[in-house]
């Protein structure tokens, strides 16, 4: 009983649809139940068998983590310890800090290495030393470091590491978008009389824009979700998202799953969109030159 | 002449603009990275004790506090199972979610790499867990996998009987299961690195090797995977690396248990420095895992320099084949 072409066909397109969306429930699950747990009520956060979808969903998760409300509006008005907004300023002051100087720098470093050479391949290479040795063998010792200048729980602090460990990404992934760009345009622009930096900011800029801005949602991404340096560096004034969320976890309350989720979801929520946008470049982030089209 | 007078500005201008653009680098390297990589350095030489440093140790007192010991705290890292157990759990670890990242990405880059119907959909979703904040996969893993969550409900419904397992505090499998959410984190990484590596292949060799008459799976073995090869060793290389310095799952969810079940390498680290507040043996730790780390990043530059080279040769060879 051989198959026809035709046939064959369709249930290989069938066997691939059935594998994808199997694929496509375990990668959507623990989103969903992220989400889900974001609106239960408390009883309803370990009970047997679990809930899926509540049956009276509320936002009180959101209003005591988000607008502050007492979690015991009955008895004692406690102020909460947790402020979420003044995380979220934070995470969003140094990230878009770190991003813009990484991505400002390593574009122009990445332009001088596409154009004139200025770092040799080899020391390309070893730029990625900066992203690939876990940062935790350093960490001590900077703390120490930055104890010593005041530097320990500040902006500028976290702002300098991240620049630094985000860099050769920035790099890396801005010289794949340079090089594209003929240098025949250049040359015209040279020939009919324009200055390097008027070449530069009104020729070669205007066509590596876009790819910029898939550079910085990028890197924003990394600089974003980063744990570790957030957590041993700033962790009573400056405080990140990512260690916040880690704030809702044992201590006294135990555990507190549905403000967690809330939480959760409005640290991940930006970032899913900012991955939307560039999810066509997130190849370039990581394929240093060795994707080609 | 006066071409080459241009030509010699010209090399002065650029040679300005390299200064101007790697002096910055170069003074936040040697002002924050070099001091402390020094100050490891004493402390891994010199034991400090939290008890002489006082409650509030300011930086002074960090070496008022600390003795000369010499290589004593290398040596006690030499011949510390605990350390050694720490390199085989993040070895396994790592060697575990790489190839499960590859696995499961390469798979679904094959079933997925030409163009069809629901094609961009799926693609939407595939990426979702990567733009997950580490942390929050961690929380979200717990409130999955705890003994009366969702998991252990599905399993229960599906095989008929009640699956009552402990994903995460029973010893043997904590590893696993944090193996497991860590592939789950990142398969996308490889899933859209291969997406890109297959629909960048050339077309002309697997149309001439049809024409030849090869089946397809021998396409794919002789044809495809080789001209993927740089590829694949990005994939792989890049998500080992990183999943060995992996910390937001092993240590914000587990701090290292039950028992030192998810003690690896960097939790390891981290415990003994911030936890039982031994800079020192820290330090010393810190440095050894450095030199292997530097190892085994040396050997993965030298890899990826090497395919990176063959695909420029191959590709000026097209170009210019290409303008003949």
């Amino acid at each position: 009983m051989a198959l026809t072409r035709s046939q064959k066909r369709t249930a290989f397109a069938t066997v691939r649809h059935a594998i994808l969306i199997v694929w496509l429930l375990i990668v959507a699950f623990p989103i969903f139940w992220m989400v889900s747990t974001s609106f239960k009520p408390d009883r309803e956060w370990f009970a047997w068998p679990p809930v899926y979808i509540s049956d009276d969903s509320t936002l009180d998760n959101y209003k005591i983590v988000w607008a502050g409300q007492s979690e015991y509006t009955e008895h004692v008005q406690t102020q909460s310890l947790q402020r979420p907004w003044e995380a979220l300023g934070n995470s969003a002051l140094i990230a878009a800090l770190a991003t813009t100087l990484a991505v400002g720098f390593g574009s122009v470093l990445a332009y001088g290495v596409s154009r004139h050479n200025i770092l040799s391949e080899g020391r390309m290479f070893q730029l990625l030393m900066l992203r690939m040795v876990p940062p935790i063998v350093v960490v001590a010792p900077i703390s120490i470091w930055y104890a010593f200048w005041g530097l320990l729980d500040s902006v500028f602090g976290l702002v300098v590491l991240y620049f630094l460990t985000t860099l050769p990404y920035a790099v890396w992934m801005s010289k794949s978008f340079i090089d594209e760009v003929p240098r025949e345009v250049e040359q015209a622009a040279e020939v009919l009389g324009a200055s390097r930096w008027q070449t530069i900011w009104e020729v070669v800029l205007p066509l590596v824009r876009s790819g910029l801005v898939a550079t910085f949602l990028f890197i924003l991404i990394l600089t974003w979700s980063e744990y570790l340096l957030a957590l041993l560096l700033s962790k009573t004034e400056v405080v990140t998202l990512p260690v916040e969320l880690s704030k809702y976890q044992g201590s006294t309350e135990g555990r507190v799953y549905g403000r967690q989720a809330a939480l959760a979801v409005g640290i991940t929520l930006p970032l899913i969109l900012v991955g939307l946008i560039i999810r066509k470049h997130l190849a370039r982030g990581f394929s240093f030159g060795m994707v080609r089209r | 002449m006066q071409g080459s007078r241009r030509e010699v500005t010209r090399a002065r201008g650029i040679r300005r603009f390299r200064r101007m653009v790697l002096t910055p680098m170069g003074l936040l390297i040697f002002f924050i990275l070099t001091p402390a990589f020094l100050l490891q350095l004493y402390f891994s030489l010199n034991q400090f004790s939290i008890f002489a440093a006082g409650d509030n140790p300011g930086f002074l007192s960090y070496f008022n506090a600390s003795e000369w010991v010499g290589f004593e705290l290398y040596e006690a890292v030499f011949t510390d199972d605990k350390f050694g157990a720490a390199i085989i759990r993040s070895l396994l670890f790592s060697v575990g979610a790489t190839l499960g990242c590859f696995v499961f990405g390469f798979g679904l880059a094959l079933l997925m790499y030409r163009p069809f119907r629901g094609q961009a959909v799926y693609y939407l979703f595939f990426i979702l867990p990567m733009l997950t904040v580490p942390i929050v996969i961690a929380y979200t893993g717990e409130m999955i996998l705890y003994q009366n969550g969702p998991l252990n409900d599905i399993l229960s419904r599906l095989i008929g009987t009640r699956v009552n397992v402990q994903f995460l505090y029973k010893q043997e499998i904590a590893l696993t299961t944090i193996m497991f959410m860590e592939i789950w984190n990142w398969t996308p990484f490889s899933f859209i690195i291969m997406m890109a590596g297959l629909a960048s292949l050339p077309k002309e060799p697997q149309e001439a090797a049809q024409i030849l008459g090869a089946s397809k799976l021998r396409i794919f073995w002789e044809v495809q995977l080789p001209l993927l090869r740089p590829v694949i060793l990005l994939a792989l290389i890049l998500r080992f690396l990183e999943s060995i310095a992996e910390f937001p799952k092993t240590y914000g969810l587990l701090q290292g248990g039950p028992g030192s079940a998810t003690e690896t390498l960097p939790v390891y680290i981290f415990l003994n420095t911030w936890q039982y507040f031994d800079i020192s043996y820290g330090a010393a730790l810190s440095y050894v895992t450095l030199l292997l780390m530097m190892t085994i990043v040396y050997g993965a530059i030298w890899l990826l320099r090497r395919e990176k080279r063959n695909l420029d040769a191959i590709y000026t060879r097209r170009a210019a084949e290409g303008a003949s």
